[in-house]
């Protein structure tokens, strides 16, 4: 405790609660690993109930801290993950598109997620549909592009996209794609009461302040 | 560890103290927001279940000493009189555990409906009795014979103590007479003839007898004989040289009845055989086997006591008849003889009166007579059931008496002629089964004796079926009887009787547990024959099923609600783990007597029909708790009231399931039952709690931010009372995450993860709480002015989170993460544990930060109330002319004022970190100040007094030197500086830097000036040698080029000429050569900040305009000060320079003095000069 005192915690970004979804060994961990710490481990484990980790990201100038919670897919973990669904902000599902049932399934953790996080109004949900594992060849491929933006379609999702956590391909635009899709949810759905929208005003001010600091010791 | 204990300590100290103290409204209104609902679960779950512990231990305390108590018994069956338990050797009061009415009204539910249970019905009709075994005997003759032997009793004990008539009355009662019938069978009685009695001698053995023969031994042996007839002499076999001979022999001697004063006379002889040692030798050697020799020692030992031998008497035993008691002696007489003092040695005996009779008539009576007497006692006396032990009352016990006597009963007879009657009563009126296991304990002997009577053991186990019924009726039932000391001691008995009735060898011609008078185990184990063993078992399991199906049955729901079911789940698993506790006590004797697992059974029973009952149910209500949505964004009072009741009772299910699994995995072991995973049934209702839980918990924390006076606890602390609630909250959640002691590794991780979580959030929501609570304080709006004041408020506020922060950490440690984390790492592996373990880490580092953060808001938003008040104070001591000390010092004030409440309340870290941000405030205001008021062309003093005043602040502010955000302090101040100087001494200010520029030149364009300069005294001596490279001005390529020499400042010299050297014409390398004596004054030598400059300058064809070609500088204290002759002294070359930054502070700041001549005659120059144009 006592080496952070004097230190003024750098991290005054909005907070958005992002939950990983999907089947067991489509890729969850490695997607918030390849995110959060540009890391690869071509033989992870299977997640017991859940993780968690935290990255900053930068968007439109914008900083925002994503607390990603990486969840178990596995059946036998269900209990365990459901408890930490509620007050997400952003949804990711993912599914490998080597893996046709791993796409099927995604209406199930679609409703899993809606059921347990208690949204009501479920269309204007940030949902962001994540096809891992694009490093496949093409014989191994059983979804296609088209299959997925249909899904897509059909459920109301606007944003979907395929990456690779192996090869380090399309994550850093996945995560930055469910922010964008968040913000326009936000502004959508014009919430006026939300406790991080203080937070995001005030480090605005402070930045501010620190601009015009920064400019007025440079130009002179 | 230690000081997480010692701030929970201090925590809980607190807590206690807010008790103590009048807050207890507070607390009482803090937890009317939600009814407790913490409380509920945590430390009101808690202290129930912990006296339920208590109660638990006081039960297992009591077990262990009821087993003590019974062992010894139901081991030493063979001296089963002495055993008797050391009455109340357990007295001692036991602890009494304070229910709370609740507790009281559950166990009142438990002891009801136990009590019912045993009022109730029986459900089957109780065996019907179909061999009767009674064979009329005529109650008339019986009643005769009774009379008849009363009328002449025999024996000591009887007549002296009851009169005749008294038995005579208490017998026509017992048979239930009339007079008439009495008097006449009374007369018949008078009439018969006395009986014949005999006196049965049993002599057993002698001791001490006195030596008679010269070996020093005596050969005794026995003549007995009554004094009544004399002649009658009954002798006993000698015993050959010994002193302590044992004979064990029997002797019958007629009584004549009506001689009661008779004497039994005891003689005992020593043999002496009148023919030598060789003819008695001889003699013997002629016999054959042992009987014969004993018969002819008999025949010698008679001829001896007929006088034809000199036998010699050793002693003498008198016995009057009188003294011998109708039931019997045994007894060592001292033999005595006529004058003789000394003992002649001691012989005992035993003695007892008898009759001749049938002895099968005389058993059938005898069981009649006592059959008739033990209900007729039992009418009389008012024994419980259960209860007769033998004891019959003294008239009763001495017709008895006199009846065996009189019927010549000897004792194995009449063991079984009790065993039959008292089993022959047990179906309508049950006796102690402590009686029948000492008689059982007595008979065993004889049916085990090779001598045994096949007829009686037929009739043994006749009887033995008649007694069965209601052994196994007990232990089936047992549930019906009172939990007490004399329960157990009855199942002791019953299972000690069927382990004896086990040992002995069973009659293969009948069926001990015959169907119709054992019904109920058809169903059960048909396969497994009736052994006792196996039908214990099965009534065991029966005893078990009925109870429950009987509890199930009663304890109905009084509607179907969830709430209802789960009252009544609770209800069933409370009233069958008490059953179980009970059982346990009886365990022990279950296993030790008949090596049944008795409670172990009963558990595997009761924990799959709880599981069947509950399981399924559960689950879907634990499903259906999700129904009851609350609203996030709206955290207001809503009436989910009846759901968190719900709750309470869902996980008080859960605890008592929980605390019925631990007395059960006691019992089995590691038997997987299926009840142990019964946790899994609540998982989902402990995620929907958590849920709940983090809404109640805002709920509250608004609640107690809104009560919160905002002033400390006490005087030690500097937090107030909301901080504590918070804090409350989370302990109460940990409280009851240690009550759930969640039994799966996996969930638990996860469920931890989620409090953590939760409580993180918490946390925030606090800090927002509170920041909103406190926002608008502290500002002051007086007539004169708007500004703000930190307050204590503020202070205590921002305690608050960092309290409440600081104690999440702890708090997680208590929810035993590490070990958490361990018990992963053996289920799953390390690393797996280890990631977990980060994720933990995480989710805390992750809340900490954003709680800092919010402190650091916090703080900022301090700050910057401050700002407005400080710019204007400051603006205020700057525009005051006449700088008065005053002016500053009211800036200093408020800040003053203001740090020190910060100070004063505020904890050390986050003092510092507002005095960082204050200071950085500051900063920022000073900046925009001096650019506004630059804006604004302030004059120079304004810049001078605010410089003043961050001297001021810089002295007060930075006790140490190290700051983060010098160089903008640096800035700042040099800013001050600049624009609060005069305008010439700004001008000297930019030919200083115009110096200093010149020294970082490592070549130029312009050209070198080579030059030697010396004072010598106050003279400045300067020698002009050269210049070179040049730079070329004229249209031909070179340059008219001379130098001019001028100290400055300018007003500091005005009196001291500018000497110049001539002009050499286009030459880029000229040869000046020249040496000018510029005398000064001794004040103008001294100034600090004196320069010499060299202006080279390119002469105009006309001599009007000359060009600027460079200029150099030297510094008057670069100069030496030597008497030597300059031309030794080293040259100096000067790079020649032009103004080129023109954008400066200080010409910046020369800039802004629009008005000012001097400036705007300098710039213009500076201008000139950098741009190498034409200088006028």
């Amino acid at each position: 405790m006592s080496g952070r005192v004097n230190m003024r915690p750098t991290n005054k970004n909005a907070l958005l609660k992002v939950v990983i979804l999907g089947d067991g060994g489509v890729g969850k961990s490695c997607l918030m690993n390849r995110f959060v710490s540009n890391h690869f481990d071509e033989h992870s484990f299977h997640t017991i109930g859940v993780e968690f980790l935290n990255k900053d990201i930068e968007i439109d100038n914008e900083s925002y801290t994503l607390q990603i919670w990486d969840t178990a897919g596995q059946e036998r973990f269900k209990t365990l993950r459901t408890p930490f669904y509620r007050g997400s902000d952003i949804c990711m599902l993912t599914y490998a598109i080597d893996d046709k049932s791993s796409f099927r399934n995604m209406n199930m953790w679609k409703n899993e997620f809606l059921y347990y996080a208690d949204i009501k109004e479920n269309s204007s949900f940030p949902f962001i549909v994540v096809g891992n594992k694009s490093d496949v060849s093409i014989e191994e491929r059983e979804v296609s592009q088209l299959e997925l933006e249909t899904w897509c379609n059909e459920n109301g999702i606007a944003s979907c996209i395929e990456t690779s956590a192996k090869n380090a391909s399309n994550v850093q635009e996945a995560f930055k794609m469910a922010v964008q899709h968040w913000l326009r949810a936000e502004s959508r759905a014009d919430r006026t009461e939300c406790t991080y929208s203080d937070t995001v005003d005030l480090s605005k001010k402070q930045s501010d302040v620190r601009n015009s600091c920064c400019a007025g010791a440079t130009d002179d | 560890m230690s000081s997480e204990d010692a701030f929970w300590k201090t925590i809980s100290d607190k807590l206690k103290r807010q008790k103590s103290v009048v807050e207890k409204a507070h607390e009482r209104k803090l937890q009317e927001v939600d009814g407790s609902f913490f409380e509920r679960f945590g430390s009101i779950l808690h202290e129930r279940s912990e006296s339920e512990k208590k109660r638990d231990l006081q039960n297992h305390v009591r077990a262990t000493k009821a087993s003590v108590r019974f062992l010894p018994r139901a081991f030493l069956h063979q001296d089963y009189e002495d055993s008797q338990p050391p009455q109340e050797a357990d007295s001692e009061p036991e602890p009494e555990i304070e229910l709370n009415e609740e507790e009281i009204d559950n166990q009142i539910i438990i002891t009801n409906v136990n009590k019912e249970f045993s009022s109730s019905a029986d459900s089957e009709q109780d065996e019907k009795d179909d061999s009767h075994y009674y064979s009329g005997m005529n109650l008339d003759e019986l009643y005769l014979e009774v009379l008849y032997q009363i009328h002449h009793n025999v024996g000591c004990d009887v007549t002296f103590e009851l009169g005749e008539t008294a038995l005579l009355s208490y017998v026509q009662d017992a048979f239930k007479m009339s007079n008439e019938k009495h008097n006449q069978l009374l007369t018949a009685a008078q009439e018969r003839e006395p009986p014949e009695l005999l006196l049965n001698v049993e002599v057993i053995e002698a001791k001490d007898l006195i030596a008679k023969d010269s070996n020093g031994l005596s050969d005794p042996f026995v003549t007995l004989y009554l004094q009544s007839n004399s002649s009658r002499r009954y002798n006993s076999s000698v015993k050959m040289e010994t002193l302590n001979p044992v004979w064990e022999e029997h002797f019958a001697l007629p009584v004549m009845n009506e001689s009661c004063d008779d004497i039994l006379y005891i003689e005992v002889w020593d043999f002496d055989p009148a023919e030598t040692m060789r003819e008695k030798f001889g003699k013997i050697l002629k016999v054959k086997g042992l009987r014969g020799a004993t018969r002819l020692i008999k025949e010698m030992a008679i001829t001896a006591t007929m006088g034809q031998h000199e036998n010699e008497l050793i002693g003498i035993a008198k016995i009057p008849l009188k003294t011998i008691p109708s039931s019997g002696m045994l007894m060592w007489y001292s033999l005595d003889r006529k004058y003789k003092m000394a003992r002649q040695g001691v012989i005992k005996l035993h003695l007892s009166f008898g009759s001749e009779k049938n002895c099968q008539v005389a058993a059938q009576e005898h069981r009649h007579l006592l059959n008739l007497l033990l209900l007729h006692e039992l009418e009389t006396s008012q024994i419980g059931p259960y209860e007769w032990d033998g004891k019959f009352g003294s008239q009763a016990e001495a017709i008895i008496m006199q009846h065996k006597i009189q019927s010549g009963l000897c004792p194995t007879e009449i063991d079984f002629v009790q065993w039959a009657a008292y089993t022959f009563v047990q179906k309508e009126h049950p006796l102690s089964f402590g009686l029948y296991l000492k008689l059982l304990t007595k008979i065993s002997k004889h049916l085990c004796a090779p001598s045994r009577n096949e007829e009686s053991v037929k009739i043994f186990w006749t009887f033995t079926k008649k007694l069965l019924p209601s052994c196994i009726g007990l232990i089936r039932k047992v549930r019906k009887r009172p939990h007490d000391k004399k329960t157990a001691e009855q199942i002791a008995d019953v299972l000690n009787i069927l382990l004896q009735l086990m040992c002995l060898q069973q009659p293969f011609d009948s069926d001990l547990f015959p169907t119709n008078l054992y019904p109920w185990l058809i169903s059960y184990e048909e396969e497994k024959p009736r052994s006792i063993s196996n039908v214990l078992n099965a009534a065991v399991v029966k005893g078990g099923k009925d109870w429950l199906q009987f509890i199930l049955e009663r304890t109905e729901k009084q509607d179907n609600s969830v709430d209802e079911t789960l009252v009544y789940f609770h209800k069933v698993v409370q009233i069958v783990r008490s059953d179980l506790q009970r059982a346990v006590e009886y365990d022990k004797m279950f296993q030790r007597i008949m090596n049944l697992e008795y409670a172990k059974t009963l558990y595997n029973l009761y924990q799959l029909e709880i599981s069947n009952l509950i399981e399924d149910e559960l689950i879907s209500i634990c499903k259906s708790l999700k129904t009851f949505a609350y609203d996030w964004n709206c955290l207001s009072q809503s009436d989910s009231n009846d759901h968190m009741s719900l709750g309470t009772r869902l996980f008080e299910l859960y605890l008592a399931l929980q605390r019925f699994v631990c007395l059960g995995t006691t019992l089995s072991g590691d038997d997987d039952f299926r009840i142990r995973n019964c946790h899994t049934w609540f998982q989902g209702g402990v995620e929907q709690w958590l849920d709940i839980a983090v809404v109640r918990a805002m709920q509250r924390i608004e609640k107690a931010v809104e009560l919160d006076d905002l002033s400390p606890i006490d005087e030690s602390v500097k937090y107030s009372s909301s901080a504590l609630d918070t804090l409350t909250i989370f302990h109460q959640i940990k409280i009851f995450w240690d009550q759930l002691n969640w039994p799966d590794i996996e969930s638990s991780y996860s469920f931890v993860a989620k409090i953590i979580d939760d409580l993180c959030r918490c946390c925030l929501f606090y800090a927002d709480k509170m920041a909103t609570r406190v926002d608008g304080m502290g500002d002051i709006t007086d007539n004169y002015e708007r500004r703000f004041e930190v307050t204590k408020e503020w202070c205590l506020a921002i305690n608050n989170i960092d309290y409440v922060c600081q104690s999440l950490k702890p708090f997680t440690e208590e929810l035993q993460l590490n070990s958490l984390i361990q018990q992963l790492a053996e289920i799953r592996n390390p690393l797996e544990a280890e990631r977990c373990n980060d994720t933990l880490q995480n989710v805390l580092e992750n809340a900490l930060d954003t709680i800092q953060n919010k402190i650091v808001e916090l703080l900022e938003t301090v700050a910057m109330k401050m700002s407005p008040a400080m710019k204007k104070l400051l603006i205020e001591g700057a525009e005051i002319l006449h700088q008065d000390s005053n002016s500053i010092h009211r800036v200093m004030r408020y800040l003053d004022n203001n740090l020190a409440t910060l100070y004063e309340e505020l904890n050390e870290d986050n003092f510092n970190r507002i005095l960082d941000i204050i200071w950085g405030n500051l900063g920022n205001i000073l900046y925009d100040l001096i650019h506004s008021n630059i804006d604004k062309r302030r004059p120079p003093a304004f810049f001078s007094n605010l410089k003043a005043t961050l001297q001021l602040m810089v002295k007060s502010f930075k006790h140490t030197d190290e700051t983060t955000d010098s160089e903008v302090l640096a800035k700042i101040e040099w800013l001050l500086t600049v624009n609060g100087m005069e305008t010439n001494e700004l001008i000297h200010q930019v030919h200083i830097e115009r110096w200093r520029d010149q020294l970082e030149l490592k070549s130029s364009p312009y050209g070198e000036l080579t030059v030697r300069l010396q004072f010598l005294n106050n003279d400045l001596k300067v020698e002009i040698i050269n210049a070179r490279n040049l730079i070329p001005m004229d249209s031909n390529g070179f340059c008219d080029s001379f130098v001019r020499v001028c100290l400055l400042p300018e007003e500091k010299f005005t009196n001291i000429s500018k000497p110049r050297t001539q002009t050499h014409t286009k030459n880029l390398f000229p040869l000046y050569d020249e040496t000018f004596t510029l005398n000064l004054t001794s004040g103008q030598r001294n100034l600090p900040d004196g320069l010499v400059v060299f202006c080279v300058k390119d002469r105009d064809f006309l001599g009007m305009s000359n060009q600027f070609i460079g200029e150099a500088f030297v510094h008057l204290k670069d100069i030496p000060d030597t008497t030597a002759n300059i031309k030794t002294l080293s040259q100096v070359h000067l790079f020649l320079s032009r103004p080129s930054n023109l954008t400066t502070d200080c010409i910046t700041a020369l800039e802004n003095r629009q008005g000012d001549k001097l400036a705007k005659e300098f710039l213009k120059r500076l201008k000139q000069k950098s741009s190498g144009s034409p200088i006028s």
